[in-house]
């Protein structure tokens, strides 16, 4: 027999059983094997007689509330923000004194050597690693609410308003996954079957603000914004999923057009999160970022270091400054920590670290001291770092999830635009009023 | 000389599946990526009654269909790499929409075993299952465990040995789809006995995908003997 006789005889056992059955042979099987598992059930599964209203049933009543399920998420995010910075706080003093005291034995070798340790290193690494605290905490408090079961509550309640955008609930797993990074969250995209789907899940990923991106948000939140430092951080976050929401839809009119997935949503009953299993998770997730400082952001800011103390880093940062005139840091310091940040989001804090050779805990206040930035230029500053083109890693896989230069091209070429102009926008637009 | 056999862990996802890997393996553990995607492969393993067993985690997946690359990376590891034992971690709590994936492994033909996890989550919602009629009704050892207290570890190290030697049978019961669909798979089966697909794969599996109208099956069949 041939292959092509073997497909010819299948497609009549389907005609067949279509015609006899009256329903695909698919649903036939489907059906046989939820036969046998319910009959095995019967003879093997004791429920009690009357099954009370289990605790997840409940407590789900409030949670994937129609009304009351977006609220909720939002609420709990602001709270994570508020939980991460809280006790954060004095964890990044010990450490940002510790640097401190580093940087001033440095400070008394003389000669280059004294410099690039003291300048580069310290200043530059420790000014990113300084930012560990919050990354864990932040990654404690969502792997707590991903262990509980709640996670996949929220992506239930987001499924109504994704289907509204043409995508499902099922995106919005990587979507909170990039939270954390966009890297693995984009790698989780491959849960979903619809390819469209996919790949527009792809797209907007980067819109979701990674841990690498928070200690940004937080140097520039400690001095321009006190007062409401969760708020302003949260603020970044919530301003990231309602482009992501807004791109989706465009993307799916305009581009990436076609029918979208269906399937069910999984409700995992709620759980106790174990100490082990949220610290494991924790680590997974942030050991990344420690090894980074110590490889990648370490070479970064040595060559920054580099360039700047044989004094070609000036000149480089000057041609591009006046491009981001307009949104109200057109400084050299700040353009040559922009352009770099595309290496890896960390790199922007561990520049200034760098080039003024300071722990990140003061980062802010120099910034306002010496470039004269003020509460709006931070803001705009904050937005254009949170949309602009993601950084290396996350265009590599992009470009292998997708396997295509065209759309990983598209990503870098969309994001910076849209970073542009919004920055712009922000700073323009505020400084009629400030 | 220590003889080695290969174990792949199965299960849905929030099974406890990872719990279970770790308890098995301890340290001795690495990650890596399934060839040609970039789906997690951890491995890791054990020495138990002068074997060495070589635990292979599968992606987390509901059910063996070939709509999500972590259903295909599953299910070809099973089909092509032919572990000698397959753990399907099962939720007790949850029985019956696990048992779906239980039921397509017996499907495939491999030797399963049923880890049947957390149990204490069972007892509290005052579940009673019978553990004994599950394995005859199933045909396959039905290992009890608490996986996040470490309860069980051993005796499903035991029981893995155990299938491999032969002590315990875990062939699977039948499964029957049904006058009218068991006589297409046979009409399908004689037709697929002939190609040389036959020769690595179970006729009465392909029978059944065709009639899924599996897209990878499909295609394999098309391409003839080339896979």
């Amino acid at each position: 027999m041939s292959s092509e006789d073997i497909i010819q005889e299948a497609k009549q056992s389907l005609a067949h059983l279509k015609k006899v059955r009256g329903d695909d042979a698919e649903t036939l099987i489907a059906d046989a094997r939820y036969g046998f598992i319910s009959g095995l059930m019967k003879d093997v599964l004791q429920k009690p007689s009357v099954e009370r209203r289990t605790i997840s049933d409940k407590v789900d009543k409030v949670i994937i509330n129609r009304l009351l399920g977006i609220p909720i998420f939002l609420a709990l995010m602001y709270g994570v923000f508020q939980f991460t910075f809280v006790l954060s706080v004095p964890f990044m003093d010990w450490i940002d004194s510790a640097f401190g005291w580093l940087a001033g034995q440095a400070a008394g070798i003389d000669g280059w050597f004294g410099a690039l340790l003291a300048d580069g290193i310290i200043g530059g690494v420790g000014s990113v690693l300084i930012f560990i605290p919050p990354i864990f905490l932040l990654f404690i408090a969502l792997s707590i609410l991903e262990d509980s079961g709640y996670m996949a509550r929220a992506a239930f309640v987001m499924d109504h308003m994704m289907h509204k955008i043409g995508l499902h609930g099922r995106s919005f797993v990587p979507m909170i996954m990039g939270f954390g990074c966009n890297v693995p969250a984009i790698m989780a995209t491959r849960t979903i079957e619809n390819p469209k789907d996919r790949l527009v899940t792809i797209l907007i990923n980067p819109m979701m603000s990674c841990g690498a991106r928070l200690p940004i948000y937080i140097m520039l939140a400690l001095f321009f914004f006190s007062a409401h430092q969760g708020l302003v951080v949260f603020s970044m976050y919530a301003v990231g999923m309602v482009i992501a929401i807004l791109l989706a839809f465009i993307f799916r009119k305009r581009l990436v057009k076609g029918e979208s997935g269906h399937f069910v949503m999984e409700l995992p009953p709620y759980r106790m999160p174990t100490i082990i299993g949220v610290l494991t998770h924790m680590w997974e997730r942030g050991s990344v970022f420690i090894a980074r400082a110590g490889t990648l952001i370490f070479a970064v800011v040595v060559l920054i270091w580099l360039l700047d103390y044989t004094g070609a880093l000036e000149p480089i940062g000057r041609t591009f400054a006046p491009i981001f005139a307009p949104c109200g840091f057109g400084q050299w310091e700040s353009t040559v920590a922009v352009v770099f940040g595309v290496l890896a989001k960390e790199v922007v804090v561990g520049t200034f670290g760098t080039l003024f050779g300071i722990g990140g805990g003061i980062v802010g206040g120099t910034l306002a001291f010496e470039l004269g930035w003020s509460a709006l230029t931070a803001y705009s500053f904050m937005i254009f770092c949170l949309v602009s083109v993601p950084c290396v890693a996350t265009l590599g896989i992009i470009r292998r999830e997708t396997n295509s230069w065209k759309w990983t091209g598209f990503v870098a070429a969309y994001t910076l635009i849209l970073a542009w102009i919004l920055a712009t926008l922000i700073y323009q637009i505020g400084s009629l009023f400030v | 000389m220590a003889k080695n056999i290969t174990v792949a862990l199965a299960g849905n996802p929030n099974s406890g599946k990872t719990t279970v890997f770790n308890n098995l393996t301890g340290a001795r553990q690495h990650v890596g990526n399934w060839p040609g995607v970039t789906v997690e492969k951890k491995e890791g393993g054990f020495g138990h009654r002068g074997y060495n067993i070589n635990v292979v985690d599968l992606p987390g997946v509901y059910s063996l269909t070939a709509y999500s690359p972590d259903e295909v990376v599953a299910r070809n590891f099973i089909l092509k790499e032919e572990p000698d034992v397959v753990v399907d971690i099962v939720d007790a709590s949850n029985l019956e929409r696990n048992l779906y994936l239980a039921v397509q492994l017996l499907e495939l033909g491999a030797k399963v075993i049923i880890a049947l996890n957390m149990m204490d989550v069972a007892e509290s919602r005052k579940y009673k299952i019978n553990v004994k009629e599950l394995s005859r009704l199933m045909g396959m050892p039905v290992v009890p465990m608490v996986a996040s207290h470490n309860k069980g570890t051993e005796d499903l190290r035991g029981t893995i040995v155990d299938v491999v030697e032969g002590k315990v049978p875990a062939d699977g019961a039948y499964l029957e789809y049904g006058k009218d669909v068991e006589g297409e798979i046979s009409r399908l089966e004689g037709v697929i006995a002939s190609s040389p697909l036959a020769r690595r794969y179970s006729p009465r599996w392909l029978a059944i995908k065709l009639l899924e109208r599996d897209e990878e099956i499909v295609g394999m069949v098309k391409e003839g003997a080339h896979v």
